[in-house]
């Protein structure tokens, strides 16, 4: 068929069907053009597909810790470790009094000597109060010689049930591969808790017996405490004998907790997922008890954000003013690429500087005599939040520059040509006019600079310290000076070490479920300020 | 000279002073940013170079970017010169020589080169670049030619937002959650591929769409009036024009993908592997082998063996050289698209 024959034939169809019959392919209904934009339309939902293949595969894997935390706590009742612990708590805070009295005695030592006193002086000054440090401390030895034992007799009963999970364990393995018989020889003695417990439940009346004596021991000293030689550390003693008095008074719960204590009483479920979100102890393979709380984590993360959004916000803010009302068009055009390209700087390399350089500088900083009055000087460790922080700062402003510039950039030009027909300077026109305008970009701007901080593992992971302890704030801004562990950085350094299915493997699932909940917030939250307190610009 | 009666003279009031104080304030913070960079940057710079170059010829370490890592030993003994080489070299060595009186030192990875961790950075950036590039333009080209204000649309750009914010290292957990064990794939690149493809995928998507929206309305109007149908139009004349745009703003995905450590460190990343990633069995086996980047180099180099003199080498080495690579490619990334916006002006 020629062409001029197929234009004829077109042309003698009829109007409408000549433009309709355009393309004829169709299948169930849909043409060509139409699958093409199925296809596409498929491929946008990439994002929400990764999304949920997210949640699920952090959820499918996080929500098997429940169950094993709950077997954890039950095993922590039943095997009498919990029992232990109540007898191993009256002991720690003895511990932590008997502390408090030699960090006295160091004090008093350091005093003594300022004055002048040679070392033989103050040690012979300090006598009384080394005699009664020594049987104050003393006091305790016969309960601690219990404790070791009733810590044996319950690492005993745990280890046991452990390897007869095992043993369960490897004959369920023989029964899948079919060897029924082998299987059959395999006898499994259950643990009896009940009969196991026994002789540590024996203990209570030695117990009793010990812990009067221990009590009247205390007593007899607190009542009668020696001086201290330097009458400004008076208050501390007494304040000593008021907590060694409370700690007497409150000896008798401890008796109740041992006397009262139920083998068999049931834990509430809800434990198992509180015992998590609330707990304030992350401890892994320990021989004792193992617990999975992410408050030390949580804070650890938290603290290092704060240290880093405490340093990105004056610093991003003011650059982004600078740079978009005051610099020239030199400046401008040369320090926002700049400060743009400092988001390239990949985390690993400012996670190595931190170690390399900074950390070692920050502890050379910190001995100096002239900056001796800051707070936590001189440092103990070179990696603490404080190193993690100021690296992070350095992430964050990049994000915190860009976005505050465009905010501040999107507010009209009216506003401020207005502000100054009226009268008012460059500075009053941007305190005033400028920054509240772009207020709520810079909060979101703020916001997602957060973001970034809180998800960065590298950083955090070399240099924050990797102390799994909540810091402890009584030091004041000191505190930010010590070392933690962050949520970021736990999950990579533990993930490549666990066993597959264990407790600890799904726990570091969980906090990667908090991250990833917590990050979706904070989006969140950038998100609503922009649309609600967006001014209305117009 | 002043004329104290000029009523226009300017006054040098308090509020001047302070707004002067605010001012310099300002301008104080913009350059401490620059120059912490700036410290950061030439202190790498400066230290790395010295593993790098050389003052003889032909001027640059050519080992130190051939060579695989290896262990360096370092030999001492009182009254004679300390000796540090590499593993085999130190084979070598003790074939002829005596080296029975010298206390021995050994370091991890603080000697030879850095070879296959370059390259398995390369396979991990064009495996996920070009995963990420075709899901993200096809992605991009519905939300800018055929989507309508709708729940659906809202949905996509709340998910896109929400994923450009999720951790790397959750990344990095779901990677390892369901690539290498659920889909039973091992610490391998496809696994490594399709971690950091999702990771960028925000990214590209954002670029693409941007680039295509760039495209002038005119050039749609024109094609779909002569009756093309909306895949012509779109195949035909807008992606050409958007094309270049979308692959120069997407290389900044590339330093992003090539920087990251934590979504590899458990899905493609080893610490030490003595093959090179083309010597295996079968082809398939490619895919399913893990490889050795530079990311995460560093981060066992310095967290893993001590600094002092002699690893301090290969630590500043291997930082300068992934420095060099990431920054690199970013300024490509901007030089390109001062580039495109002189070629294409409408």
């Amino acid at each position: 068929m020629s062409t001029s024959a197929k234009i004829k034939r077109l042309d003698q169809r009829p109007m409408k069907d000549a433009i309709m019959s355009k393309n004829k392919f169709r299948f169930l209904g849909l043409t060509l053009d139409d699958f093409i934009k199925y296809f596409f339309q498929g491929n946008a939902l990439i994002a929400i597909v990764v999304l949920a293949l997210i949640t699920i595969s952090l959820f499918s894997s996080g929500i098997w810790f429940i169950p094993q935390n709950y077997q954890n706590l039950v095993i922590y009742r039943q095997a009498g470790l919990e029992y232990v612990d109540y007898l191993r708590q009256e002991i720690d805070d003895h511990t932590a009094l008997t502390r408090y009295l030699s960090n006295l005695r160091l004090q008093q030592m350091q005093l003594l000597l300022k004055e002048g006193k040679t070392p033989e002086e103050a040690q012979a000054a300090l006598t009384p109060l080394d005699t009664f440090i020594t049987a104050y401390s003393d006091a305790a030895t016969p309960l601690n010689d219990m404790l070791s034992e009733q810590t044996d007799i319950a690492a005993a009963i745990k280890d046991k049930h452990n390897s007869q999970q095992e043993e369960l364990h490897g004959k369920e393995m023989l029964l899948k591969a079919g060897k029924t018989e082998e299987a059959a020889a395999l006898q499994v003695e259950p643990v009896d808790f009940k009969t196991a417990v026994h002789p540590l439940l024996d203990m209570r009346d030695t117990y009793i017996e010990t812990n009067g004596i221990f009590a009247e021991t205390l007593s007899n000293l607190v009542f009668h405490p020696p001086k201290m030689v330097s009458r400004s550390l008076q208050p501390k003693m007494d304040r000593f004998r008021d907590l060694s008095r409370t700690y007497l008074i409150e000896l008798p719960k401890y008796e109740d907790q041992i006397m009262n204590w139920d083998q068999f009483k049931p834990i509430p479920k809800y434990k198992a997922l509180t015992s998590f979100l609330f707990g304030r102890q992350w401890l892994t393979a320990s021989f004792w008890q193992d617990w999975y709380g992410i408050i030390p984590l949580l804070v650890g993360s938290l603290t290092v954000s704060f240290v880093a959004l405490v340093i990105a916000i004056p610093f991003g803010v003011g650059a982004a003013i600078y740079i978009n009302q005051i610099a020239s068009p030199t400046e401008q055009n040369l320090i926002k690429p700049y400060i743009e390209f400092i988001s390239a700087i990949p985390s690993v390399v400012l996670g190595f500087f931190g170690i390399a350089v900074l950390g070692q500088s920050m502890r050379w900083l910190s001995q100096q005599e002239w900056l001796a009055w800051v707070p936590g000087f001189p440092i103990n460790e070179r990696l603490n939040i404080f190193t993690a922080g100021a690296l992070l700062a350095l992430m964050a402003v990049p994000t915190i520059f860009t976005l505050t510039e465009d905010a501040i950039n999107n507010v009209p030009r009216a506003f401020k040509e207005a502000s100054y027909a009226l009268g008012a300077t460059r500075l009053q026109t941007i305190l005033k006019i400028m920054i509240p305008a772009s207020l709520s970009g810079i909060i979101s701007a703020v916001l997602l600079g957060l973001g970034r901080v809180v998800g960065e593992t590298m950083v955090v992971l070399l240099c924050a310290g990797g102390r799994i302890e909540i810091p402890d704030f009584m030091q004041g801004l000191g505190a930010f000076f010590q070392p933690v562990h962050t949520m970021t950085g736990i999950i990579a350094q533990e993930m490549g070490e666990v066993v597959q299915g264990s407790i600890h493997f799904h726990a570091l699932f969980m906090v990667g479920i908090i991250l990833f909940l917590l990050s979706l917030v904070i989006n969140y939250l950038a998100q609503q300020v922009v649309h609600k307190y967006k001014i209305s610009i117009g | 000279m002043h004329a104290p009666n000029n009523p226009f003279r300017k006054q040098v009031t308090a509020n001047l002073r302070i707004e002067a104080g605010i001012n310099w304030l300002l301008r104080l913070s913009a350059y401490a940013i620059v120059v912490a960079a700036s410290i950061i940057f030439l202190t790498i710079f400066w230290k790395g170079s010295k593993a790098l170059v050389q003052p003889t010829f032909p001027f640059i370490n050519i080992g130190f970017l051939t060579e695989s890592p290896e262990t360096l030993h370092v030999l001492e003994k009182a009254g004679s010169p300390t000796i540090s080489m590499g593993d085999r070299a130190l084979r070598e060595y003790e074939k002829d020589h005596d080296v029975s009186g010298y206390h021995k030192t050994s370091y991890v990875y603080a000697a030879g080169g850095i070879f296959p961790n370059i390259v398995g950075t390369v396979l991990l950036v064009i495996g996920s670049m070009t995963i990420a590039l075709v899901l993200g333009i096809f992605s991009a080209v519905y939300l800018s030619e055929y989507s309508r204000q709708g729940p659906f649309i809202h949905m996509v750009r709340l998910a896109i937002l929400n994923l450009a914010g999720v951790p790397s290292i959750v990344f990095g957990l779901f990677g390892f959650g369901m690539f290498v064990l659920a889909f039973n794939w091992g610490v391998s690149l496809l696994a490594g591929w399709f971690t950091l493809a999702f990771m960028v995928l925000p990214v590209i998507i954002t670029a693409s769409e941007e680039s295509l929206r760039a495209v002038p309305r005119g050039f749609r109007e024109g094609s779909l009036a002569l009756g093309a149908t909306q895949w012509q139009t779109i195949r035909q004349n807008v992606l050409p024009y958007a094309l270049p745009g979308i692959l120069t703003s997407s290389i900044l995905g590339i330093a992003r993908v090539a920087g990251e450590t934590a979504p590899i460190m458990f899905t493609a990343a080893f610490v030490m592997r003595d093959e090179m990633p083309w010597q295996v069995k079968h082809f398939t086996d490619f895919f399913f082998q893990g490889v050795m980047a530079l990311p995460y180099h560093i981060y066992v180099v310095s967290s893993k063996i001590p600094q002092n003199e002699y690893t301090e080498k290969v630590q500043y080495g291997t930082a300068f050289v992934f420095l060099v690579v990431v920054i690199g490619i970013a300024l490509a990334s901007v030089m390109a698209r001062i580039k495109m916006r002189n070629r294409y002006k409408w």
